[in-house]
């Protein structure tokens, strides 16, 4: 009889208990780290994906009145304010903040944690520019002999494209960035949707015709990790310091969850050492942990010295025009000038 | 008992229609607006909808009319061809859009890719519309032997008697036919969205992705605005159409009936061409894939969620429609009011439900009542012309007789009915099974349904994510294919 009753309370507990976590689609950890937590906390772990990162953070904020889920990871530098200011999000001075890298607390107000931190970069397949000459600076991949080998993805619909042209926006200022896509344009730059299309589809190294693609600093060493042996060496390679885009991805709580001890106890697991330990691997990027040490594979990521970086609150402001810029020069044909003179 | 009903309408509908409506009026006034109309970005986005809703009709009449001309004609499997004909239009977008990626995409049977082009767009809007255009016209061009004989007589020309006595005389439906392709085109949402490939959208995209990936409330209600504008501008152009009483006309003999046959058939087989490229594509394997998906939503919800809601919001827009059609029997005033909501697109109530009701965002309750106010008008459309052309005789003579009004109307008005009513379901419940632009807007992870469930594997690329696609639209197909032969057969009034 009593074990009944401690197996209905146990149950009643657990249907109780379910925690659910809103991801973008990139989202992966390792099973067993994900089982080990349930197993300690009693907790049940729902993982939502939501799109990319962009339309990740929308969804949470539509959908405010009744909350779709506890915690929200996933969310990044460029679009950090805008859920600040949509107040979608409870502050939370979790105990691990002070083992995280200080200079990643981009939030003042503990309401977004850092979770781990990336580079958007140019990667190039080394078998195709054996005996080809690389592009030697940023500009010449406007020449149309460059231009035609690039691949890069649509700002509107995918964040590695939105951080490239916030890269070039960077770069080139924001004059001179329509000029140079303009040129990207007319020397036959493919567009793809979203990072996948354009890394699994369109990159010669899986077979498309394009061998300059926006990625991740981290993709060759990805490369190397998943060839099983295959590759000694990475097949691709960063190109462009001065054209990575610097990303933080950020854990937060959602308001209105209905487990507020719970979701802290995932925030805390997400800056814990085995899972910072753990997602260098799994989404290839580096760990907001001080003391989280990197993978051996991490030797082919090194970290990328004088890339670019944009001012959230100039982010925040400008990110949509930029986008319809770039879709009026780059999808429309639209010519630069003209571009610039409907800014006034 | 009408009062009532049209009062439950009535709150039904400020409810679901007109206080979302009114969020979006104060917030697209109120800030976007001004600025939206004066970025060049967005004038853009209204010219392409313009252009691309002006080229679809052109393009579609000049095809529907001389069908309409060869279908005066008797020949053996007119009917059929004729029934066919409506199928595309209750197919729900993104099943068309596959279609059309499986014959032209990147991947496509053809080897030709048109993905991204204004080609592939007209092509998928005559696809949608022709069937729509010839029953439109069809009623109208077999009507006009008696006229365009009585032009011969008196010593015109074929070609002057065309010319001067059918074409006037077909041109009010010729102009409605038009508008309402024209209505389709340029606010069409899954096609453009699907196919587009970000250079071409219309503004109905646009503002799906102004919400959905860049949360603008108020340039995307702008935007709305401008195309409710638009489209109530030919809607009232829809309704201010003449109607000329022409004598009854029939069908005529056919010199040579097989060889019509087989041309038609033809024609239709390439119209059809997408849908058959469609069903050749289709892995099994995929479909066992899908079922059991890990990466995206699995077959089984989609297709429980798919049913769930079309089931729930039919039993909600059952009774609206009814009401709608008993309140609006005899006045013609309440026209309009039917239209409406046909009018308003499935993104805008959408986006108005988002303003109008922030504290219940993400319930379920607001996506049943968006798929009922868009369900119920197609309903009432059917209904109506049946309960009109119902003599008022028939039910007095039922009172005279001892009848009840309840006994009356389950006796007598319902079995007369009836037919209207099963085929005004069936385009209800194929709308419903594919309705896209409410719910992706309206969506929650667990809430996946088919047409959702198609759309999320298509952001994804790859063959396997492309084939999953392609078996869950098949499917898709096949269950609004089902819905409309057993319910309809292309019997009901569409439109």
């Amino acid at each position: 009889m009593l074990r009944i009753l401690a197996a209905l309370v146990l149950l009643a507990f657990g249907l109780a208990q379910e925690i659910t976590v809103l991801t973008h689609s990139s989202f992966s950890l390792d099973k067993a780290l994900i089982a080990q937590f349930e197993r300690e906390t009693g907790l049940k772990l729902r993982f939502l994906k939501g799109g990319d990162a962009g339309e990740t953070l929308n969804r949470a904020i539509l959908t405010r009145g009744a909350p779709i889920a506890d915690v929200i990871y996933g969310l990044d530098n460029t679009f950090l304010s805008r859920a600040l200011e949509a107040d979608i999000l409870l502050p939370y001075r979790s105990p691990e903040i002070r083992n995280l890298k200080a200079t990643l607390l981009l939030d003042p107000s503990f309401r977004a944690l850092p979770v781990d931190y990336g580079w958007v970069s140019l990667n190039y397949d080394r078998a195709y520019f054996k005996d080809r000459p690389l592009p030697k600076a940023p500009q010449d991949l406007a020449r149309p002999e460059y231009a035609r080998l690039l691949v890069v993805q649509n700002p509107a619909t995918s964040s590695p494209g939105l951080a490239f042209l916030m890269a070039t926006v960077a770069r080139f200022g924001e004059d001179g960035y329509l000029d140079f896509w303009a040129a990207l344009r007319d020397g036959g730059v493919r567009v793809a949707k979203g990072w996948s299309e354009a890394y699994y589809t369109h990159f010669t190294l899986y077979k498309g015709d394009r061998p300059l693609v926006v990625s991740y600093t981290t993709s060759p060493a990805a490369e190397v990790y998943y060839s099983e042996g295959r590759y000694q060496e990475p097949p691709t390679g960063n190109l462009f310091p001065e054209l990575s885009f610097f990303q933080v991805e950020f854990v937060g709580i959602l308001k209105g969850t209905k487990n507020l001890e719970g979701a802290r106890r995932v925030v805390d697991w997400f800056l814990s050492r085995p899972v910072q330990e753990n997602l260098p691997t799994e989404m290839w990027m580096y760990p907001a942990r001080r003391d989280a040490r990197l993978p051996q594979v991490f030797r082919f990521a090194p970290e990328p010295l004088g890339s670019v970086r944009l001012d959230p609150g100039v982010m925040a402001k400008n990110r949509e025009r930029w986008i319809e810029e770039w879709t009026k020069v780059v999808l429309q044909g639209q010519s630069p000038e003209a571009v610039r003179r409907a800014r006034r | 008992m009408v009062r009532l009903a049209g009062g439950l309408l009535l709150l039904f509908l400020g409810f679901a229609l007109f206080y979302p409506l009114f969020r979006i009026l104060l917030l697209g006034v109120g800030e976007g607006f001004v600025q939206a109309l004066g970025n060049p970005y967005y004038l853009g986005r209204y010219l392409f909808s313009l252009q691309y809703g002006l080229l679809s009709a052109l393009l579609t009449l000049t095809l529907a009319l001389p069908l309409a001309f060869l279908f005066r004609l008797r020949f053996p499997l007119r009917e059929a061809l004729l029934a066919w004909s409506t199928l595309p239009f209750v197919l729900p977008t993104p099943v068309v859009a596959l279609a059309f990626l499986a014959l032209l995409g990147p991947r496509g049977v053809l080897g030709v890719d048109l993905y991204g082009t204004l080609a592939l767009l007209l092509l998928a809007a005559v696809f949608y519309n022709l069937g729509l255009a010839l029953r439109i016209l069809l009623p109208v061009a077999l009507r006009l032997q008696g006229p365009l004989e009585a032009a011969r007589v008196l010593g015109a020309t074929p070609f002057r008697a065309f010319l001067r006595v059918g074409l006037p005389l077909l041109l009010p439906a010729l102009g409605s036919a038009g508008l309402l392709v024209f209505i389709y085109a340029f606010s069409a949402f899954g096609v453009p969205l699907l196919l587009g490939g970000g250079r071409y959208a219309t503004l109905e995209v646009e503002v799906y992705t102004l919400l959905a990936h860049r949360l603008a409330l108020a340039e995307a209600s702008a935007l709305m605005l401008l195309q409710l504008l638009t489209l109530a501008l030919a809607a009232l152009l829809y309704l201010r159409l003449p109607t000329y009483p022409l004598p009854p006309g029939g069908l005529r003999p056919s010199a040579r009936p097989w060889a019509l046959t087989l041309g038609l058939s033809l024609l239709f087989l390439l119209l059809f061409a997408p849908l058959l490229a469609l069903f050749l594509e289709v892995d099994p394997k995929a479909l066992a894939r899908a079922w059991t998906s890990e990466d995206f939503t699995p077959l089984p919800l989609a297709l429980g969620n798919s049913l769930r809601f079309a089931l729930l919001a039919f039993l909600l827009a059952l009774p609206l429609g009814v009401a709608y059609a008993a309140a609006a029997r005899r006045r013609g005033g309440l026209d309009l009011l039917g239209l409406f909501p046909l009018m308003v697109s499935p993104v805008a109530v959408g986006l108005g439900y988002l303003l109008a009701y922030p504290s219940l965002r993400g319930s379920l309750f607001l996506l049943l009542a968006a798929y009922a106010l868009l369900a119920y008008p197609l309903l009432a459309r059917a209904l109506l012309p049946a309960l009109r052309s119902l003599p008022e005789s028939l039910l007095q003579a039922a009172r005279v007789l001892g009848a009840t009004p309840f006994r009356a109307f389950f006796r007598v008005e319902l079995p007369l009915l009836l037919p209207a009513l099963a085929s005004g379901s069936a385009l209800a419940l194929s709308a419903l099974l594919g309705e896209f632009g409410a719910s992706l807007v309206l969506w929650r992870p667990e809430w996946t349904t088919l047409t959702l469930a198609i759309y999320e594997r298509l952001g994804r690329p790859g063959g396997g994510p492309y084939q999953e696609a392609l078996a869950l639209a098949a499917l898709l197909a096949l269950l609004s294919g089902l819905l409309f032969y057993l319910l309809d057969r292309g019997r009901g009034r569409i439109g």
